[in-house]
């Protein structure tokens, strides 16, 4: 009762404040600073910084979160990090890697690329991808405030019931990870459904489907898995949620219930998850590896319909996730034979991106050593997954650090390095001058060998027989020297992204201004000044082939011939509701966290209200006006 | 949209015959609110198997075919189905720019609406005290989280379609108002669509 | 955009009585469902297939009348719907029988 009049007295004062009642001269300082920009935009270029600072944030926690428990399996019987804390970590780096740094930094460079590779002027619903980027923030600040409170959740990334139901995860731990993801849940439904409308709906002139680049293709069938694939997760979590908070009974067998039912909901989702992941990261393959051959993508309309299929068949394996459950051995056949397929349309892509660099003029930039890298990094871990799809097999292989090895080879081979060569590749567009290469050649290196170091060995490791998520193991089970080599080339990762960091440093203190068009692209986002005015094009430009820019050099012109006259430019204007929308999940989530139904009921309410003051907005953007275009498109070129 | 599109809105002058699809905002809402709707379709799915799963499970409580109230199912279906009608009434008086038309069937939804949760919330309270509880068992867990769930989005559904329609009776019609209406009547659609298979997966299977 | 007037109106009526001619056949297809199970009309073993048949015609007409989705007009959104449908048909098979 007093922290609801607390909370009312609270949001009473904040409201006064905020409306300007106290002093106008004040707010309007607020209101013209930057902060107060970037905190209520809704440009898309601006919100994939945004991700990009998120996800590069949440690297350095599951990062260290990845040191600590090396550093615990460096000597068998090691008391560095034991028991409940140590479930911690390996829990919280799991769930931090895929939902707050893999698929945030994913989105950075969907934000920032994806607009400017179809022609468009900003995504179909600039105000939600500004709510979807603040969800992913709240969501992973409240899962992580787990740490500072006492009890972060210990179930694995994975939290299978019943050791994550309250019988036996009692008090708050687990309930963070529910809260925190379905908040930011909420925010990756969102973004697929905005770039999905944006790629369907806002296309330019001339750029039909099969003109569209392979990193548009990618993110479009990945965000149709982020909105077929995350429901059934939202679905999830509500069930975990109500059994923990509100005594439902779902997954109790003594109730009646089924654990199983989590298990199916999880990795229904759970599959289509590591595709969303991983077909950006081909995306970025298939545009870096074309321009620094010099040549086209071979084989355009196969790569296409091996996405599609890839994105299709990903529905229909997750129960190989499952195959020591006693589903019987049908359905464990029927899955497994599925998940062999993937590997078809999957070897088409490795192939087609060989074919490409046959016989083309390759530069070994540092998004191309991060694109070849990928390719046998890649391939051992689709070889491995293809071992591990047979149920007898599997039934040896489960819950052994061979499926840590196999996953982290195509996570961080596919995934990571996807990422680090879209950062290498589009730096230029973003922010107008390139990074280093001298250093990033350190980077990737140091990176490329300290990964191998560490996970080409753990596929022996669990050969040998130690399970995954142990915190220890014996001096007479032979694993010592193993997990040694491991630990040493996880801190060569660690020394490698230091680097990283020291390169963007080094790179905007020494920045040189590059053009439009660095690389000599193929794509539409090179015909555009670097970084991009932020109305993106001046004029929308027609396009006649794929690779459009590189169709229009070819034929001698310097420029994409417009598809529009020069006119007035309308845009979104700024708004402070997504954040404050957020906020009210947030609060929620909070309360819910600590057992407090009022409060969890009060922050939903107030977001319901701030999302109905949202429909009643009559602010429909400004107009740009055709000589501010012109000023801004000759300040550039100066 | 373009100036020539925001002039007409402003003048509100006789609206084009699809005024929802005359702008790229409205086109893009509608697509948008498609997708959504492919997506709450998954997670539906997912409460349904959950269900299908667990209903079984009643323990000491009812079985189904003890519980469930046929006429009173019977009548929240034939609320629905008929708010289904007059939401497609309303976007039919937009299309003729009949705008007296869209408010009235549109505010006879809502009040469908309504009365279909005041009739479900009674029906909970019956089957509560045949001792059919949320807690009490699976069967009960799943039954109230997927029924719950719908009435949910009923519930937000008149809300959403009462805001908009104080928001056009303030402002009157226009450009920007059109695609809004047209969005909320496909997602009111859509919760009349679950509930065809609530009434069939549930209640009916549940007396077989 | 604009059409012409006689044309427009004398479409929009049509539009009127095809709705309600949908709405009428969407009574009678609920109407069988409850009476196939309330009363003793069918075969027992054919009431399931029956009312999930009738539920799935009911929810067609919903997608193609009353949400005005167009086959060839809509053909992006169509094959969003239907591959959604196909995963929550693949959810609820996998609910109900491998659990």
């Amino acid at each position: 009762m007093a922290t609801l009049v607390t909370i009312i007295v609270f949001i009473l004062f904040l409201s006064a404040i905020l409306t300007g009642g106290y002093n106008k001269e004040l707010m309007d300082r607020f209101r013209s600073h930057w902060l107060w920009d970037w905190i209520t935009t809704v440009d898309h270029k601006k919100i994939g910084i945004m991700y990009g600072i998120g996800g590069g944030f949440f690297f350095i926690l599951g990062g260290i979160e990845a040191l600590l428990i090396r550093t615990q399996l460096f000597y068998p019987n090691n008391d560095f990090i034991v028991g409940r804390a140590f479930n911690e970590l390996l829990t919280m780096h799991g769930t931090t890697m895929i939902f707050f740094v893999a698929m945030p930094l994913l989105f950075a460079l969907m934000n920032m690329i994806v607009p400017l590779q179809i022609g468009a002027r900003d995504v179909a619903f600039p105000f939600l991808n500004a709510m979807g980027l603040w969800f992913f923030i709240a969501g992973g600040i409240l899962m992580n405030l787990s740490w500072l409170f006492g009890n972060a959740p210990d179930a694995g990334w994975t939290n299978y019931v019943p050791i994550a139901a309250n019988e036996y995860s009692a008090g708050t731990g687990i309930d963070y990870y529910v809260l925190g993801l379905q908040i930011s849940g909420f925010g990756t439904l969102m973004s697929g459904i905005n770039f999905l409308a944006t790629i369907i709906n806002m296309r330019t002139e001339g750029m039909s489907f099969l003109r569209m680049p392979l990193f548009t293709w990618t993110s479009f069938i990945s965000s149709a898995l982020i909105l077929f694939g995350f429901p059934p997760l939202t679905a999830g979590l509500f069930l975990i949620m109500f059994e923990r908070l509100f005594g439902a009974n779902f997954f109790d067998v003594a109730a009646g219930g089924n654990p199983i039912i989590w298990e199916h909901l999880f990795w229904i989702f759970g599959h289509p998850e590591v595709y969303i992941v991983v077909l950006p990261a081909f995306g970025i393959m298939s545009e870096v590896i074309s321009t620094f051959s010099k040549k086209r993508l071979f084989g355009y309309t196969s790569m296409v319909f091996a996405t599609i299929l890839i994105g299709f068949l990903g529905f229909m394996v997750w129960a190989h996730h499952m195959f020591t459950v006693g589903m019987g051995p049908v359905a464990n056949s029927i899955f497994a034979i599925a998940t062999m397929t993937i590997a078809v349309p999957t070897g088409i892509k490795v192939f087609n991106w060989l074919f490409t660099m046959w016989g083309g003029k390759i530069r070994f930039t540092t998004a191309m050593l991060y694109a070849v890298g990928f390719i046998p990094t890649f391939v051992m871990g689709g070889v491995t997954g293809v071992m591990l799809s047979t149920p007898p097999g599997d039934y040896q292989y489960h819950d052994s650090y061979f499926v840590v090895a196999h996953f982290h080879y195509v996570l961080i081979g596919g995934t990571v390095f996807g990422i680090l060569a879209g950062f290498y590749y589009w730096w230029p567009k973003i922010f107008g001058y390139k990074l280093n290469e001298k250093l990033g050649k350190w980077n990737f290196w140091l990176f490329f060998i300290g990964f191998h170091l560490t996970f080409l060995i753990q596929h022996f490791i669990g050969l040998f027989g130690m399970p995954r998520r142990v915190f220890t193991y014996q001096p007479e089970d032979g694993l010592t020297l193993i997990n040694q080599i491991s630990t040493v080339g996880a801190y060569m990762m660690a020394v490698a992204t230091i680097l990283f960091v020291v390169n963007v440093i080094y790179s905007y203190r020494h920045r040189v201004p590059v053009g439009n068009d660095p690389w000599d692209g193929r794509t539409l986002e090179w015909s555009i000044p670097s970084p991009a005015p932020f109305y993106n094009f001046a004029q929308l430009p027609k396009v006649r082939a794929l690779d459009a820019f590189w169709h229009e050099k070819m034929k001698g012109n310097k420029e994409m011939e417009p598809a529009e006259p020069l006119g007035p430019i309308h845009m979104p204007s700024n708004n402070h509701l997504p954040i404050v929308i957020v906020l009210g999940f947030f609060i929620s989530g909070l309360g819910f966290v600590f057992r407090s139904n009022e409060v969890g009921a009060l922050g939903l309410i107030f977001a319901f209200l701030m999302m109905f003051v949202r429909s009643f907005e009559k602010d429909h953007g400004y107009h740009v006006e055709t000589d501010e275009v012109e000023k801004v498109e000759k300040g550039v070129k100066a | 949209m373009s100036t020539a599109e925001l002039e007409q809105a402003k003048t509100s002058a006789k609206l084009p015959p699809h005024p929802e699809r005359a702008t790229m905002e409205g086109r893009n809402k509608i697509l948008g609110l498609w997708l959504f709707i492919g997506a709450e379709t998954v997670m539906f799915a997912c409460f349904f198997g959950t269900y299908l799963a667990l209903k079984g499970s009643n323990l000491d409580g009812p079985t189904t075919q003890e519980l469930y109230q046929i006429p009173m199912v019977a009548i929240s279906t034939l609320i629905l189905l008929v708010s289904s009608l007059t939401s497609v009434l309303g976007v039919l008086g937009m299309h003729q720019n009949n705008y007296k038309k869209m408010m009235l069937w549109f505010g006879v939804t809502v009040l469908l609406g309504f009365s279909f949760l005041g009739l479900e919330i009674y029906e909970f309270v019956e089957y509560v005290h045949a001792g059919h509880t949320f807690a009490g068992s699976a069967f009960g867990s799943a039954f109230y989280t997927l029924l719950g769930t719908h009435g949910a989005h009923v519930l937000f559904g008149v809300l959403w379609i009462s805001g908009l329609l104080v928001q056009v009776w303030r402002r009157g019609m226009s450009l920007d108002m059109a695609p809004k209406f047209f969005s909320a009547s496909l997602y009111w659609h859509f919760i009349d669509v679950i509930w065809v298979f609530i009434f069939t997966v549930v209640y009916l299977m549940g007396k077989v | 955009m604009e059409q012409a007037k006689p044309q427009q109106e004398s479409q929009a009526t049509e539009s009127d009585a095809k709705h309600l001619a949908s709405f009428a056949v969407m009574i009678v297809l609920t109407a069988i469902a409850f009476a196939a199970v309330t009363m003793d009309i069918v075969p027992p073993a054919m009431v399931v297939p029956l009312i999930i048949g009738l539920a799935a015609i009911q929810v067609m007409m919903q997608f193609f009348t009353f949400m005005h989705l167009d086959f060839k007009k809509h053909r992006i959104t169509v094959t969003f719907i239907f591959t959604g449908l196909l995963f929550g048909v693949i959810c609820v098979v996998a609910l109900k029988y491998l659990v």
